[in-house]
């Protein structure tokens, strides 16, 4: 099994797919951290809601709304905590944060269980994406190269953004020094409410092309946090480079653990983990050195 | 430093008659409820050992609770070794395991802490519920709970287990108490305040935070051991990170670094958690909405206000010079 180029091009495929998956979701946690210095818990949650908005947008309108909408109806819920709670928040400590945005994950579970049933909903895949196409000896289901794509299309963009635009060399500044920033004329509240609704509506788009992947639960949250911590603390918090680094790391050995050592694959993650922690504390590649 | 002012004391008299109360006063079901909260107080009062008086707020405590259950099952059904004898090993085991991350983990600060912490959590989650040798995902049965008929008590009777558990609390609430009255715990108070002040005085900061884990861990050992006789079935969700989050939110509720809070918090939880499952399914928006309440009120806890309250009534009472301390120092030393 192991000698055939096969099985690597399609665990290497299967990897890159769920790291992809992550780094949309952990990009806009780590930024959000690194900018406002704010632990937003309740990412995962966010994440699930936009799996529930497209599953419903899905079954009337069709995919393509549903990922279109999706993002943006997770990031009216971000203006909406950002209002009514972030905002008040951003001065107290992070325990108390983890604590606040810890209530809205119970909040947000059960709010969705309300609005959606405790029901596993399902989303089909679009008639365009939902075949097999033959890659480099084997094939692989369309959804999930669109996956990568679209990770890697998001990731390419928000490189350019942070490295060429004015608004990136603002994120920059406000990441490396808040108050210089601030300083300097760059409104950085108003900097801050931008990136956490972007933050939001990746987390949104996350949801909303994972539906068809996964069945739709209220547990889908909870289940995704920890992956996505895993990856900003072994990544570093605050940097693109660290997010997309901690989810390829992630999405590698938890492929590869899986088939090559299944003993092992649960705790193996947890232990490379530990590792990072123990030899540099602040992650891989943290925003401020 | 921790201090038993009279206000705790009174606290902790009035708990301990509720707990009687209901202990002889109470059916079947009251009784099951008094002794889900008995453990979970030991529970919360190892995290706010380590939290509320050492700056670690740790995501692992419940999976050392699972891993003193999962000790004791192990030693006392599958080896066969004498319940006590397997009692003092799980606690031993979960002591040692607990020291180890928290030296692992005691370099790490803020959210890195928290992570390290969860980290070591889900480890242990997930080689229980991977592992064939402990049951897996199916958990394990057959425990018994420890034979005192020889000084004639049964604890297979809800009330004279409920009357065990609130003994063992007890002593773990005066072992707590101890550990803080010490030098070690008033250089760990000293190191939560400002680390780099106690290494300048010459303390193994490290060792100081190391220790008080390992030691917080013994108790969330006999809590585990104690959670297990009480079920008699224990299943790897006893580790999974959300028993943790639960037990911070309950440290939360009471009070941070009160020692007494936390257990008036986990009444107050088991409590709520069991009205409001009578009324609706949806009792996690309930505890969500009242966190949120409680953080934002930015009291510290049902007790931490009840506290403030009360220094500032005292304060009020007594204006004159004989006063040595303010209600903010009382708030602060706590």
């Amino acid at each position: 099994m192991t000698t055939d180029l096969g099985f690597w091009t399609l665990q290497t495929l299967n990897a890159l797919q769920l790291s992809m998956l992550l780094f949309l979701l952990s990009i806009g946690l780590t930024v959000i951290f690194g900018l406002m210095h704010f632990v937003n818990l309740a990412h995962g949650a966010l994440y699930a809601l936009g799996a529930y908005i497209a599953a419903s947008v899905a079954s009337v309108a069709g995919f393509w709304a549903a990922i279109i909408i999706a993002p943006l109806g997770v990031a009216l819920t971000g203006v909406l905590l950002y209002g009514g709670l972030i905002q008040r928040m951003r001065k107290s400590g992070p325990m108390a944060q983890v604590l606040v945005t810890f209530g809205l994950i119970f909040a947000l579970l059960d709010l969705t269980r309300i609005l959606w049933g405790d029901l596993a909903l399902a989303m089909d895949t679009p008639a365009l994406l939902s075949g097999q196409v033959n890659l480099l000896g084997v094939t692989y289901p369309t959804y999930r190269l669109f996956i990568i794509l679209l990770g890697g299309v998001i990731f390419t963009a928000l490189a350019l953004t942070l490295a060429r635009t004015q608004i990136g060399a603002m994120i920059r500044a406000g990441v490396d020094n808040d108050s210089m920033a601030a300083c300097l004329g760059i409104n950085v509240e108003r900097l801050f409410f931008v990136v956490f609704c972007v933050g939001c509506a990746l987390a949104g788009l996350a949801g909303a092309v994972a539906a068809p992947l996964l069945s739709v639960t209220p547990g889908m949250g909870l289940q995704i946090l920890i992956p996505t911590l895993i990856v900003i603390v072994i990544g570093g918090l605050g940097s693109l480079k660290g997010a997309i680094a901690g989810s390829l790391i992630y999405g590698f050995v938890q492929t590869f653990g899986a088939v090559l050592a299944p003993q092992l694959a649960s705790v193996l993650i947890y232990a490379l983990l530990a590792a990072v922690l123990v030899i540099k504390p602040v992650g891989l590649f943290p925003a401020k050195g | 430093m921790f201090r038993h002012t009279p206000l705790r004391y009174a606290a902790l008299v009035l708990l301990i008659g509720a707990a009687l109360t209901q202990t002889f006063t109470a059916g079947y079901f009251g009784l099951e409820i008094l002794i889900e909260i008995l453990i979970l107080g030991m529970l919360v009062l190892a995290l706010d050992l380590v939290a509320g008086f050492g700056g670690m707020v740790s995501l692992c405590h419940g999976a050392l609770m699972g891993v003193g259950a999962y000790a004791f099952v192990t030693l006392n059904v599958l080896v066969g070794l004498d319940p006590w004898l397997s009692t003092l090993a799980a606690v031993a085991v979960t002591a040692g395991i607990a020291w180890v991350i928290g030296a692992i983990c005691a370099r790490s600060h803020g959210i890195y802490f928290i992570m390290a912490t969860l980290a070591f959590g889900q480890m242990g989650y997930s080689y229980i519920f991977e592992s064939p040798l402990f049951g897996g995902d199916d958990g394990m049965g057959g425990i018994d709970r420890f034979d005192l008929t020889s000084i004639g008590l049964d604890l297979n009777d809800s009330k004279t287990f409920a009357l065990f558990c609130l003994a063992v609390l007890i002593a773990v609430y005066l072992f707590a108490a101890a550990i803080l009255k010490s030098g070690l715990g008033r250089s760990l108070i000293g190191v939560m305040h400002n680390e780099k002040r106690m290494k300048a005085l010459g303390q193994n900061t490290w060792r100081v935070k190391a220790d008080v884990f390992g030691l917080s861990g013994i108790i969330a050992g006999i809590a585990g051991v104690l959670a297990a006789q009480h079920i008699l079935f224990i299943s790897p969700g006893m580790l999974a990170w959300t028993v943790s989050g639960e037990a911070l939110v309950v440290v939360i509720l009471g009070g941070l670094g009160t020692l007494v809070g936390p257990l008036i918090g986990a009444a107050f939880f088991v409590v709520l958690k069991h009205q409001v499952s009578e009324v609706t399914s949806h009792w996690h928006l309930v505890v969500g909405v009242v966190l949120i309440a409680v953080v934002m009120s930015r009291a510290n806890g049902i007790f931490g206000w009840i506290e403030a309250r009360y220094g500032a009534w005292i304060d009020r009472r007594l204006t004159d010079s004989t006063r040595t301390e303010t209600p903010e120092e009382i708030l602060t030393d706590a």
